[in-house]
């Protein structure tokens, strides 16, 4: 059985304050494979991240479990830190207990229940991950800018002047879009042409 | 606007439009259609002369909103950018029915081509920026209590701006379009169409109090003895120099009444608003000559469809959707697609010009790097279970798998035959030809079914 | 302990497709809206990954409903 980890994040009292995170941890040390599981105020801090990497090394862990916030916010922070400790990025599974749980839920022992069963859920998973790495695709060094107002000019001169080349695309026969319909233009008033 | 056409780096297709969008995130192949224009722009020195020479003279000008008129050779405006005409196909007489062509008379530069065709161009690009900008909400169809439109004189800000404009069909003087009379008492109602829930958008458009602001101002100063009247349910001033610039219109003058004016209607050639003084708690009555409508931002005509075929998503509204409001507001969550100025959210200019340097850094940022790291987890084939018979390939929403020839050991030596391949610059990730594949060739890495499966016995413990 | 006396939990499995569901239920946590903590929510990348293996076996295992959404 491959050594687990477990990390769970209070998320100041955002978490704290509805989910028991000291039991989760607790109770995490029962599921199969942890072999050390935790709780901290704010896991995506840098004190936070330093703890997994250094649980990475001291306790040999070979797969990594955040409950913390949506893994749309930051899966990549924490993949990047489990990858700073020595393990592929993608051993590693995120458990949502804030907006799935901590924020929509008030009854502290149901969501300290189901945060543990979220927590279990992401231990069956990391335990088949397996390591990935990421292949690499070129890049056309060349933009398209849609639509020839003052959001696509500015836009447009602002990747030309970096030296890339840039499309820009307008449907009407000139460009200036709305901008150029005004007057002078607040709270300056100075000309919009 | 010059400094864009004359940029080395910059090459500009207007009268154009985005016709297909395909490819991913680096790697985009764009179909443009250049609409026909009847005009060679290699040749024509955008003299002018086809315009004032051309019969079809009462055309109503879409850059003034009707306020002015156009020929049906014309440039938007004297200083349009290019500064080149293009032939309106439906009012041309030549076009419409090969009577006239005056203008290819006369053309010193023999410019004019009644041939022009729609061209379509294919560019390849590695990213995205979308910058559509807004339209404005049409009041006219919602709101009779203010006429329906039927009134002349009630106009909206846009058009008020082309009548203070010096370039715009009165030379800047304020003028009714009704009799071109000066207005003395010219009447602002703000949030037509923004904040109604019922009428028409519930957002506030973020730019109407200070362009309201800026609108009564040039009445004060412009017109000796003038009066401007602005009716709000708010003012919101929120901006660098912003309330100073409200408080200047206030000393100069500007009438504010918290109240939503309920009906409009003519007195003699006047207009007559009817509303509530909600401070004063009593209702009014103002006579004024102009009334100047704050209508709503919304998304640009079209924009629905661009996005479709560009692949990202629209908001409630139909602006287009951010990827994060805070924390990524010039992505989308298509990769390499960003967001500049209204097209994501009504703005003023300040704003606008700030999150389309933030695009631009973005569309830098991806282009610093020789090449790209894709996500690893899409899609994999076993080959020794992959018996090639094509099933996931129409149901590839991004074409990314493919049938290619292997080489395996047979019976009687070896033997070629098909499989799938997946291209993992392509694939998305999304996992739809897993379940469509019969002999469980494919597996999606990071989500295969041995894990989901493994999530599902967790869960139910 | 009957499905009555409100003591009896059911258990909900939820597949989200992490693109609209699961944005979706974030979105809900942003906006604070309550509502019964029953569900345990499985991101999917797409609900195009479902496989009907993935409901039979949550019924096997003693699931009381299951709720695809994408």
């Amino acid at each position: 059985m491959k050594r687990v980890g477990v990390f769970v994040c209070d998320c100041g009292t955002n978490i704290a304050s509805v989910v028991d995170t000291e039991r989760v941890a607790r109770e995490a040390l029962e599921m199969p494979g942890v072999v050390y599981a935790t709780n901290y105020k704010y896991m995506c801090s840098d004190p936070g991240q330093d703890l997994i990497k250094k649980a990475i090394q001291e306790q040999n862990l070979e797969r990594v479990v955040v409950a913390s916030c949506s893994p749309r916010m930051h899966e990549n922070t924490f993949r990047k830190a489990v990858g700073d400790g020595g393990l592929n990025p993608y051993l590693f599974e995120m458990v949502n207990i804030r907006e799935q749980n901590s924020w929509v839920h008030n009854d502290k022992e149901e969501a300290t229940r189901k945060a543990s069963d979220l927590v279990r859920m992401a231990v069956f998973k990391v335990l088949k991950n397996e390591p990935l790495q990421p292949g690499t695709i070129p890049v056309t060094k060349r933009a398209l800018v849609i639509g020839g107002g003052i959001a696509g000019m500015q836009s447009a001169l602002d990747i030309a002047d970096t030296g890339y080349e840039v499309i820009l695309v307008e449907r009407e026969a000139t460009i200036g879009g709305k901008m150029v319909q005004l007057d002078k233009t607040f709270p300056t008033l100075d000309c919009s042409a | 606007m010059v400094a864009v056409a004359q940029h080395p780096n910059i090459k500009m297709y207007t009268y154009s439009e985005v016709e297909a969008v395909n490819g991913y995130i680096g790697n985009f192949t764009v179909t443009i259609r250049q609409k026909a224009k009847y005009v060679d722009w290699d040749k024509c020195n955008g003299c002018g002369t086809c315009e004032t020479k051309c019969p079809t003279k009462k055309l109503k000008s879409e850059f003034d909103l009707g306020l002015g008129n156009r020929t049906a050779i014309y440039k938007a405006f004297p200083q349009a950018v290019p500064n080149k005409p293009v032939i309106d196909a439906e009012n041309c007489r030549k076009l419409k029915n090969g009577k006239c062509g005056v203008c290819e008379k006369i053309c010193p530069t023999q410019a004019i081509n009644f041939d022009d065709k729609d061209e379509l161009i294919t560019e390849n690009v590695g990213a995205i920026v979308m910058a559509t900008g807004f339209d404005l909400f049409d009041w006219t169809q919602t709101y009779g209590e203010y006429g329906y439109g039927k009134f002349p004189d009630v106009i909206t800000g846009l058009q008020f701006e082309r009548l203070v404009n010096a370039s715009g069909p009165t030379g800047g003087k304020i003028k009714r379009p009704s009799d071109g009379k000066t207005p003395q008492s010219v009447a602002f109602i703000k949030c037509v169409g923004s904040r109604d829930d019922t009428k028409g958008k519930t957002y506030c458009s973020r730019a109407c109090c200070m362009y309201t602001a800026k609108h009564s101002l040039q009445v004060l100063e412009k017109i000796p003895g003038g009066e401007a009247y602005v009716f709000y349910m708010d003012v919101r001033t929120a901006g660098k120099n912003y309330e100073e610039f409200y408080q200047r219109s206030l000393n100069a003058g500007a009438k504010y009444i918290r109240g939503r004016v309920s009906k409009i209607y003519p007195r003699g050639d006047r207009l007559v608003l009817k509303s509530e003084d909600t401070l004063l708690g009593m209702p009014i009555e103002v006579e004024a000559d102009l009334v100047v409508l704050a209508t709503a931002m919304e998304p640009a005509r079209g924009a629905e469809e661009i996005a479709k075929l560009v692949g990202f998503s629209t908001d409630k509204d139909g602006f287009f959707q951010e990827a994060h409001p805070k924390l990524q507001p010039v992505e989308t969550f298509t990769g390499g697609v960003y967001l500049a100025g209204a097209c994501q959210g009504p703005k003023d200019i300040p704003d606008t010009v700030a999150q389309a340097s933030g695009a631009a850094v973005k569309v830098a940022m991806l282009f610093s790097k020789p090449e790209l790291s894709t996500q690893p987890m899409v899609s994999e084939v076993d080959v020794s279970k992959c018996s090639g018979c094509e099933f996931c390939v129409p149901i590839c929403p991004y074409q990314a798998i493919s049938m290619k020839q292997v080489e395996e050991r047979g019976p009687k030596g070896p033997i070629t035959r098909q499989a799938a391949a997946v291209n993992e610059g392509l694939c998305q990730g999304c996992g739809a030809c897993i379940s469509a594949c019969r002999s469980g060739a494919l597996n999606l890495k990071g989500f295969t079914d041995e894990q989901i499966l493994a999530e599902v016995d967790a869960l139910c413990l | 302990m009957s499905v009555n006396d409100g003591a009896w939990k059911p258990k909900v499995v939820t597949f989200a497709c992490n693109w609209c569901s699961y944005a979706g239920a974030d979105l809900a946590g942003l906006n604070r809206m309550q509502y019964p903590a029953d569900i345990r929510i499985i991101r999917v990348p797409c609900s195009g990954r479902m496989d009907p293996q993935f409901i039979l076996r949550a019924f096997q295992q003693g699931a009381d409903g299951v709720l695809v959404s994408g």
